[in-house]
């Protein structure tokens, strides 16, 4: 605490406890698609969101919302920003947390030198710290104002391991992929043409099971790259998949796709995890939001009038 | 033509098409009204595989053209994309060609999920239409073993090996005491490793001796020992396959240098009411492994080295107890006197005394230098025998140790490296590779 008290008497932007690591890792692995990344945070009296980006064409973002938080304590004015290694924050919490026990740890930006700094509070006997260097975001991320095409949004859920073995499926042509939404009959198709074709289909009325959710007034077809695709899909832990959780498809306005995945930050082995009634409220608000958007390929001849 | 699988049918059709992507890459499908057949034949030429599918195994088979076959030909590696979604999570596969020259070939997957996959593959412009066949009862010899029980013995050898080596030699009929232990392991499994390849010191050498009523399900051979060395990779792909299928392997063979061939077995009778039917036809090396100039002994080579070895690992290297050699050998040569060449063997068998596999160690450098052609070996077998037998004449009771002027240093780095018996496969690589760089 002493160190903090150096800091002219401010108090830290952000002082926050978190005692499921590895749902946070989940959470944070989920967007790494790259061992180095640079990753920028931004905290806000709502909760903390990590933003990922990639060439100006592919971004994703994780939502973690206060309630995910032990304690939460935002003092900041104007929402502070700043970059990180998002590899180095993942094993860096993959670190604090031991098999069979979840640490409570503490998350303090910013320290002296700005760094964000970690360390464990639930043991009297020992302490785990750590100091992750931040950097200044040299890159304001571009901020989609995200639009239906039409008067909804054409939009599907299907289960995470679903779509996920579908898009690792269409590596096998590669190269771009045509997402289509058509309302008759009502359908989802992935395809990709390569030196072969493939194309995935999701029909409504096949299965209750398959598309949880459907929602399209018109046709919409887009192209998007395959390697933008694979990462919103390819790094979701095998943990979130057995959840057996939905992923929701958003085509909107100009093509720009929003991929939402859910991923429970619950504690592990806790005392909320056997199945209370009264933790079913609390279960659900225990979720990362993790968001991907990809931009279609630019397309001379749009195949949207197709 | 229009094909539609699932159930049972469907997990034979992945697998067939997983054991074809092991063996070749390209798969030309030929359907007609009797059977829809597959085959793959590898770039080398070596190894060919079919598997033929009743038209009563599929849901739908419906061909466009009736009269003649329709055929087509895919790369395998795209097939195996396809069939990367687990038959358990497939409801059914349809495979259309919407006409006989159509550029693609459509494979829809229907998923349990309700998920559809649909897959265009590209057929090949020139389908290289290899049509092989070769009558499975004209092979004198085969054997039929549980895949299980071929999996156990393959563990023995090292995963890297390529090349394997069946020995078979009829099994005794009336088994005197001295083969009682011996006499009935009549077949040998033996890694096969190229000798031009420079490895050998991080080899594994493996020799199995089978007794083939314990191993086998069924044995057949009769007359003169015959040996066949082929490739691994593709015996184990098969292997995997008939273990999938849980019908037993049935191998054919006839000699050294003739194609081996595989065939699943079903149950007792080979019922011919399966739906489905496999061959695979492999390669064998022109070169006999056995000593070839006594081929007609080696049957009981074999397990004579066990012996030999245990003796000789306790005797002083040089005094190789010459007269325990000759009992044995002398028994040995007197039940196998069965072969033609009588005289002839049973020279070779005792300057191959002393150190039984003598005789493989200086022949394999003559394999080495004639590139597999059994013709040239033939020669010079035969120049060097009349040598041997000279040699022998001369002096006949130190033949033992010094009687073969072509094996006399290799005889004693073999002989002092004996006092390590276990290490006889890889002393045998050692000894082979001394004359190839000495002489």
């Amino acid at each position: 605490m002493s160190s903090y008290a150096g800091m002219g008497g401010d108090a830290p932007d952000l002082v926050c406890q978190l005692d499921c690591a590895q749902g946070m890792v989940d959470a944070l692995s989920s967007v790494r698609w790259k061992r180095h990344q640079d990753a920028v945070v931004e905290i806000s009296e709502h909760g903390v969101v990590l933003i990922v980006e990639e060439s100006g064409c592919l971004q994703a973002k994780v939502y973690l919302k206060r309630e995910l938080f032990l304690v939460y304590e935002y003092t900041a004015e104007g929402r502070p920003r700043f970059g990180l290694s998002l590899g180095l924050f993942v094993d860096c919490l993959n670190t604090f947390s031991t098999p069979g026990h979840a640490p409570v740890i503490e998350i303090r930006y910013p320290g002296p030198d700005m760094q964000l700094l970690l360390k464990t509070v639930d043991s009297p006997d020992a302490c785990i710290y750590a100091e992750i260097r931040t950097r200044i975001p040299d890159t304001i991320s571009w901020d989609y104002n995200f639009q239906p095409t039409g008067n909804v949004h054409a939009t599907f859920t299907v289960r995470s391991a679903v779509l996920k073995e579908a898009v690792d499926d269409l590596e096998w042509p590669g190269s771009s992929i045509q997402i289509v939404l058509q309302p008759d009959p009502p359908s989802v198709i992935l395809r990709g043409e390569g030196h072969g074709d493939l194309q995935v289909e999701f029909p409504y009325y096949a299965n209750t099971e398959l598309l949880i959710a459907f929602q399209c007034d018109h046709r919409v077809s887009y192209r998007y790259k395959y390697k933008f695709l694979r990462a919103t899909t390819s790094h979701i832990p095998n943990s979130i998949l057995k959840d057996n959780r939905g992923s929701k498809v958003t085509i909107g306005r100009g093509g720009m796709l929003k991929i939402q995945h859910l991923v429970s930050v619950k504690r592990a082995g806790g005392q909320h995890s056997h199945g209370d009634t009264s933790g079913g409220i609390q279960q659900l608000s225990r979720i990362a939001y993790i968001e991907f958007f990809v931009k279609p390929e630019e397309d001379e001849n749009p195949v949207n009038d197709t | 033509m229009e094909l539609s699988l699932s159930g049972n049918a469907l997990k034979t059709f992945t697998r067939s098409v997983t054991c074809l992507a092991r063996v070749g890459t390209e798969l030309v499908l030929v359907a007609s009204p009797s059977k829809l057949e597959l085959h793959t034949l590898n770039s080398s030429r070596s190894a060919y595989q079919t598997v033929s599918f009743h038209p009563g195994s599929f849901d739908i088979y419906i061909l466009s053209s009736s009269s003649s076959s329709i055929r087509c030909s895919v790369l395998l590696k795209s097939l195996c994309s396809v069939l990367r979604t687990p038959a358990a999570a497939l409801d059914r596969i349809a495979v259309a060609l919407p006409s006989p020259d159509a550029a693609k070939l459509q494979c829809t997957l229907h998923c349990l999920s309700g998920a559809k996959k649909t897959y265009w593959i590209t057929c090949n412009v020139d389908p290289d239409v290899q049509q092989l066949s070769l009558d499975r009862r004209r092979f004198p010899s085969s054997l039929i073993v549980r895949p299980r029980d071929l999996a156990r013995l393959l563990a023995n050898f090292q995963s890297s090996l390529q090349e394997i080596t069946i020995i078979a030699t009829e099994t005794s009929a009336g088994p005197s005491d001295s083969r009682d232990e011996i006499g009935r392991k009549a077949v040998e499994l033996r890694s096969y490793i190229d000798p031009t390849k420079d490895n050998s010191d991080a080899t594994l050498h493996t020799q199995l001796w089978i007794d083939p009523a314990e191993e086998f399900f069924q044995y057949t051979h009769t007359g003169d020992p015959v040996d066949v060395t082929f490739g691994v990779k593709e015996l184990k792909a098969f292997l995997a396959f008939c273990e999938g299928c849980e019908v037993n392997i049935h191998i054919f063979f006839e000699k050294a240098g003739e194609p081996i061939l595989m065939a699943p077995r079903f149950g007792f009778d080979d019922a011919s009411d399966s739906d489905f039917d496999a061959t695979l036809v492999l390669a064998t090396m022109l070169v006999s492994q056995l000593n070839a100039g006594s081929s007609t002994e080696q049957p009981s080579v074999p397990p004579v080295p066990q012996l030999e070895r245990s003796r000789a690992a306790n005797a002083s290297p040089v005094s190789d107890n010459p007269s325990n050699h000759t009992k044995i050998w002398s028994e040995l040569s007197g039940s196998a006197a069965k072969s033609s060449d009588t005289i002839r063997g049973k020279q070779v068998q005792d300057e191959g005394n002393p150190s039984s596999s003598i005789p493989n160690d200086q022949q394999t450098p003559n394999v080495i230098n004639v590139p597999r052609v059994p013709a040239a070996q033939e020669d010079t077998l035969d120049t060097q025998q009349p040598m041997e037998t000279d040699d022998r004449d001369k002096t006949q009771d130190r033949a033992d140790m010094h009687g073969n002027p072509y094996s006399q240093h290799h005889l004693s780095n073999w002989v002092g490296a004996v006092d390590d018996e276990d290490d006889d496969d890889d002393e045998e690589l050692c000894v082979q590779s001394t004359p190839h760089y000495y002489d």
